[in-house]
């Protein structure tokens, strides 16, 4: 295949993924700024998305850069709650007592609700990066753990009873056949860990916020500032789906051989 | 090396497979002795534990009675000397991994002795007739090219004992036939200055087992347990035209007339 035709190809793959939802946005928010000037509704209860966008231009690098703090945090919260979670999970799939131990605790974790945890955050940590990451580290941790653990379980029966004939260590096993079997487990909690992550962050900067796009949410909010409340959450989803954007491409390029990603190349 | 006659000993082998609720004997009293340099088959109807006979063999389970041994010691010592090649029925090839690198595997778990001289990548590729195809992904081939790999890998050490666990089970039967003569090529063509390789081959075709074979084992249904130990003189090197001769028809006659009295 020539290099032109491979950049058409792709073009033509790009475009047809991104045009339907493009074309479903764009009539949301053609719908959505024609009922409000129909309707006379309140700038303060749902602002135009016109308003909106105008209040984005306004200072764009303000909410970059509230941005840029949230996402921070929620990438150290998620570096540090994942990088937890598969030290555990390598305990937990090569050991059933560790498994026992621990995974009643985990489950202790998934299940509490993190605006209960966060104003005990901010007591203990004060106001700080500290609490955001730890909110943020909680809330990636339990999906993490249990798709890693999953994911070094799941190998091919026989590749693995091949190494052991030939009398690989157990560590060579792990490196050579669990880590790569896990991989399509990790990318499948990464792609949900990190908006989880960035939830995450957002409230814990709402209960202890000095910065970042929760504080924004929370301070537009009590100033009856409705389009920079909207801006922040657009900034937020952008973000978002921004992130699942690069994860889908490193995916493809990681896992060529999964069939999740061969099923939707061809 | 401890000295003796048999390669693979395998002697009053039982086997219980017990999960602590349920216990199952797979196997009962086996006892098999294995010169060096014999391609010995075994076949027996489905769960008699023929897998389970080649996992004892190869070190991969601990009987629950008798002894498994390789050139008289436990397997388990072969296996660190990477005296075994072990094929299975699913290729069990690392997906991630080209073909070449897939060959390549066992030779990474390497860093201990190197007794004797490894055949090169090359030559492997070449000797299962996989040349152009060294840097295509497992998902690229045929599940019969697929097994070649297989048999490259385990290869790869240049073993002296092979053990195929129905290596030809999951592809179609024309590509099956092409691969036992293909088998049969290669293990006359890859002997060592050992002489040929060892071969305890599962299998549940009669005709692959008479074809590549110079003594097949019949195990009953489960618990297995050898019912019959044939040897097949018929001279080698085997051709397909042999299939059709009266005495490979007798050898088939008398091997499934065995397997079906047991499955009454
Ligand atoms: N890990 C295991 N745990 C419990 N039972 C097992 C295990 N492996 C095998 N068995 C049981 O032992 C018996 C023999 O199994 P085995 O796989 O050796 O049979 P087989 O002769 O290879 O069968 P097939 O021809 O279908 O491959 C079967 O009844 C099986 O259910
Ligand atoms: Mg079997």
């Amino acid at each position: 295949m020539s290099i032109q035709e491979f950049t058409q190809r792709s073009l033509r793959s790009i475009l047809a993924y991104v045009a339907p939802p493009a074309v479903l946005l764009i009539g949301i928010v053609a719908f959505w700024e024609f009922y409000v000037d129909w309707r006379d509704i309140s700038i303060i209860v749902v602002p135009p998305p016109s308003a909106v966008v105008e209040r984005f231009f306004e200072n764009p690098d303000f909410f970059w850069k509230e941005g840029g703090y949230t996402l921070y945090e929620a990438t150290l919260g998620l570096m540090f709650g994942s990088s937890v979670a598969i030290a555990l999970a390598v305990l937990m799939a090569h050991s059933k007592l560790a498994e026992r131990t621990f995974l009643p605790l985990a489950i202790v974790i998934k299940v509490t609700p993190l605006v209960a945890i966060a104003p005990v955050l901010v007591i203990i940590f004060g106001f700080g990066t500290t609490p955001k990451i730890i909110v943020a580290a909680l809330l990636s941790f339990f999906p993490t753990l249990i798709n890693a653990m999953t994911g070094f379980r799941d190998v091919n029966e026989g590749a693995h009873s091949f190494l052991r004939s030939v009398h690989a260590s157990p560590w060579q096993v792990f490196w050579k056949l669990r880590v790569p079997s896990a991989m399509p487990y990790l990318f499948a909690a990464l792609k949900v860990t990190y908006p989880l992550a960035l939830i995450g962050a957002v409230v814990a900067e709402w209960f202890t916020g000095d910065r970042g796009l929760g504080l924004v949410i929370f301070s537009a909010n009590a100033n009856l500032d409705t389009p920079t409340l909207f801006v922040a959450i657009g900034v937020l989803a952008i973000t978002g789906v921004t992130i699942n954007i690069v994860l889908s491409v490193i995916e493809r390029r990681v896992l060529f051989w999964h069939e999740s990603v061969r099923s939707t190349t061809t | 090396m401890a000295n003796t006659e048999y390669h693979v000993s395998l002697h009053d082998l039982t086997h219980v497979f017990d999960d602590g609720r349920r216990s199952l004997t797979a196997l009962s009293s086996v006892t098999i002795d294995v010169p060096p340099g014999q391609f010995t088959s075994v076949i027996g109807p489905s769960g008699c534990g023929k897998s389970t006979l080649l996992r004892l063999a190869g070190g991969l389970l601990t009987p629950s009675e008798g002894t498994a041994l390789v050139d008289g010691e436990p397997p388990r010592k072969a296996q660190r000397a990477r005296e075994i090649g072990f094929v299975f029925q699913d290729p069990s090839l690392l997906p991630w991994r080209t073909v070449a690198k897939n060959i390549a595997l066992p030779l990474e778990v390497d860093h201990l002795e190197r007794t004797r001289e490894l055949p090169d990548l090359a030559e492997l590729l070449d000797l299962v007739g996989l040349s152009e195809f060294r840097d295509y992904h497992p998902y690229e081939l045929s599940g019969g090219m697929q097994q070649r790999v297989a048999l490259a890998r385990a290869l790869a050490f240049n073993p002296t004992l092979l053990l195929m666990d129905e290596p030809f089970g999951a592809v179609d039967e024309i590509t099956r036939s092409a691969l036992r003569y293909e088998l049969l090529r290669i293990w006359e063509r890859h002997g060592g200055p050992a002489g040929r390789k060892t071969v305890l081959f599962v299998t549940h075709s009669v005709s692959e087992a008479i074809t590549l074979s110079d003594r097949v084992i019949v195990l009953s249904g489960r618990p297995g347990r050898v019912r019959a130990d044939i040897a097949i003189e018929l001279p080698r090197p085997r051709t397909e035209e042999m299939e059709q001769t009266e005495p490979f028809l007798d050898y088939a006659a008398q091997l499934r007339r065995l397997l079906k009295e047991d499955a009454q």
